[in-house]
């Protein structure tokens, strides 16, 4: 029994050490604890994913430590997953989210998107044996998509998207049959299975299809993409000073050609710069 | 079961139900069309090209694979030992099952790339989460078993409700409830421990009623004995009911850690890095989901095996302590 009292004991403690819920500054946090705890996605390559090593790697966790880096703090990655992190209220659980998100009139009710950093236009693909060749015959459709996504939105026809600068689209899909998943690679997954044997078709960011595509997926996209989306860094609502001086940091990342050549490295293509 | 000494024929020794086999194999064969399988491509040099061959080719596949497993069953039939039987079976079906992941092509030099992470990370977080949550809901079990046996209103409504509660619930449902819900009373906990509370709150609803059933086992002239001679509740239960109720409760225990192994993989919705969680990631980058969702499969179930070894062991040495 003696063995059992410090292992119980090591365990309470790592059960009590419970860090209390900060409605203080979280800029003043980051800065004295130096480390800036970023959220992000593992399943959504090349944004983040986990690389050969084992690490975490992708054009927005490049973005992330470049922001660290900026804000002189070290770096530390968690992986909640996409429901919990748009659920908001975070209570300083993270302190910022660079994960290809959206700012949407919902999600700003419960979150801040101090700055843009890029755009990626999102598209359809069907299986390569379809005989769709127009974005709306999918009307009526089995689509699949990702739960909580502004694709899933898209096809509920409950997007808007409230950012300067971002170009104007209108709904091409009428009332499809809607397959929510976990993440949208698992759709393409079913979508690979045959033409409308699970699903006719899927939305999701057109990164996301040429990469499917380059590791033989057979599956074409079709048409041009069906929106742009300004895809912003994701705070808590409250601290007006961190917002401040992640808007000065994006920004400056932009005006050097950071960012351009981090989009250029991961994607091949410039999505940092309005088209 | 019990062996007993009454004997049947076996059924694999009549005809009729050899025929009735075969003609249900073959049938079964015949729908579901062979002669894209290993087998179709076997016969190709005297049947020709499988997509070919058409409905007499699809015939004379079904018929040799019905043929062959029929005349497996028979041989194993004679098979004298038992334990030799149950060897063979278990190797013809871990073949069938290898080959049926072979068919998948599935990318070995990926799954060699990424085991030994899934070992270092996945399984040690695994298996580190069930064996606090387990010592948590032991001790959550006593006291929850103790309360539920007592004449106090008031413990049996906390423990009833208690209970009742966790096990209504599914544990998914809580894993979410919990990290979302205690930052809402102000205190924020990493996902770690809430995975732990969740997975210790729900086994130690189902393992009050072990411990209960346990305790509840022991012979009433026990109890009243030690209070005769005058023990007090707490030495009574510490030294004399405990003890004894031990040897009862450690095996159905000892399933419990192995179901909730497998639960434990609930708690990847939160981010923790266990093996359910490197599962449903590692593969998302190249596309390489089923190689990991069958190698984290394979992991679990190697887990389990070992871990029911070990379950065995301990029953049977609790069973023969019990029988002196």
């Amino acid at each position: 029994m003696n063995l059992f009292k410090p292992v119980l004991g090591a365990v309470l403690v790592g059960l009590l050490s419970f860090t209390s819920a900060n409605a203080g500054d979280v800029l003043d946090k980051i800065m004295s604890s130096k480390t800036l705890k970023v959220a992000t996605d593992a399943n959504w390559p090349p944004q983040s994913f986990i690389n050969d090593k084992n690490e975490m790697d992708g054009f927005d966790v490049d973005v992330a430590r470049e922001i660290a880096k900026r804000l002189g703090t070290e770096v530390e990655f968690i992986t909640p997953s996409w429901d919990i992190i748009t659920a908001g209220n975070w209570n300083g659980r993270w302190d910022m989210h660079v994960g290809s998100m959206t700012p949407t009139k919902q999600r700003a009710e419960v979150l801040a998107f101090p700055a843009i950093y890029y755009y990626t236009p999102a598209a359809v693909g069907v299986h390569k044996d379809s005989k769709i060749s127009k974005i709306s015959e999918l009307s009526g459709k089995k689509v699949g998509t990702g739960t909580g996504t502004t694709f899933e939105l898209y096809l509920q026809q409950d997007l808007t998207i409230d950012a300067a600068g971002a170009p104007t689209f209108n709904f091409q899909v009428d009332k499809p049959v809607i397959k929510s998943y976990e993440t949208s690679t698992i759709a393409l997954d079913d979508l690979r299975l045959g033409d409308g044997v699970r699903l006719d078709g899927v939305v999701s960011s057109l990164p996301v299809f040429i990469e499917a595509i380059k590791n033989g997926y057979p599956i074409k996209v079709l048409g041009d993409p069906i929106f742009y989306e300004p895809l912003a860094v994701t705070i808590d609502l409250g601290d007006s000073e961190l917002n401040a001086k992640i808007a000065s940091i994006v920004a400056a990342m932009q005006d050097e050609g950071v960012l351009s050549e981090m989009s250029k490295k991961w994607y091949g293509v410039d999505y940092a710069t309005v088209k | 079961m019990i062996q007993d000494t009454v004997t049947e024929d076996i059924l694999l020794r009549k005809p009729r139900f050899i025929g009735l086999l075969f003609a249900i194999i073959l049938l079964v064969f015949v729908i579901f069309d062979p002669s894209q399988s290993l087998m179709g491509s076997l016969l190709e040099p005297a049947l020709g090209d499988p997509a070919q061959s058409g409905f007499y080719g699809r015939l004379v596949t079904s018929l040799m694979l019905s043929a062959l497993l029929v005349l497996n069953l028979v041989i194993i039939s004679f098979i004298p030992r038992f334990g030799f039987q149950v060897v063979v079976v278990w190797i013809q079906l871990l073949i069938l099952f290898l080959t049926f992941f072979y068919s998948f092509d599935l990318s070995f030099e990926f799954i060699q790339s990424k085991i030994w992470f899934m070992i270092t990370q996945g399984i040690f977080t695994t298996l580190y989460v069930s064996a606090i949550s387990i010592v948590i809901a032991s001790f959550i079990a006593i006291i929850g078993a103790i309360a539920k046996m007592s004449s106090n209103g008031f413990a049996y409504a906390i423990a009833s409700f208690y209970t009742s509660f966790f096990r209504g619930l599914p544990l998914l449902m809580q894993v979410y409830l919990i990290y979302l819900g205690f930052p809402q009373i102000g205190y924020v906990i990493d996902a770690v421990p809430a995975g732990i509370i969740a997975l210790s709150l729900c086994y130690g609803a189902y393992m009050t009623e072990i411990f209960r059933a346990g305790i509840m086992s022991i012979d009433a002239g026990q109890w009243e004995g030690s209070r005769a001679l005058g023990f007090k509740f707490g030495l009574t239960m510490r030294k004399i009911i405990l003890p004894q109720s031990i040897p009862l409760i450690i095996p159905p225990t000892g399933n419990q850690f192995i179901a909730m192994l497998k639960d434990s993989s609930l708690v990847s919705v939160i981010g923790v890095w266990e093996l359910m969680f490197l599962a449903r990631t590692l593969g998302n980058k190249t596309f390489n989901h089923m190689e990991m969702l069958i190698t984290a499969a394979m992991l679990y179930w190697m887990m389990t095996m070992i871990l029911e070894l070990i379950q065995s062991r301990i029953e049977r040495k609790y069973q023969k302590r019990q029988s002196r």
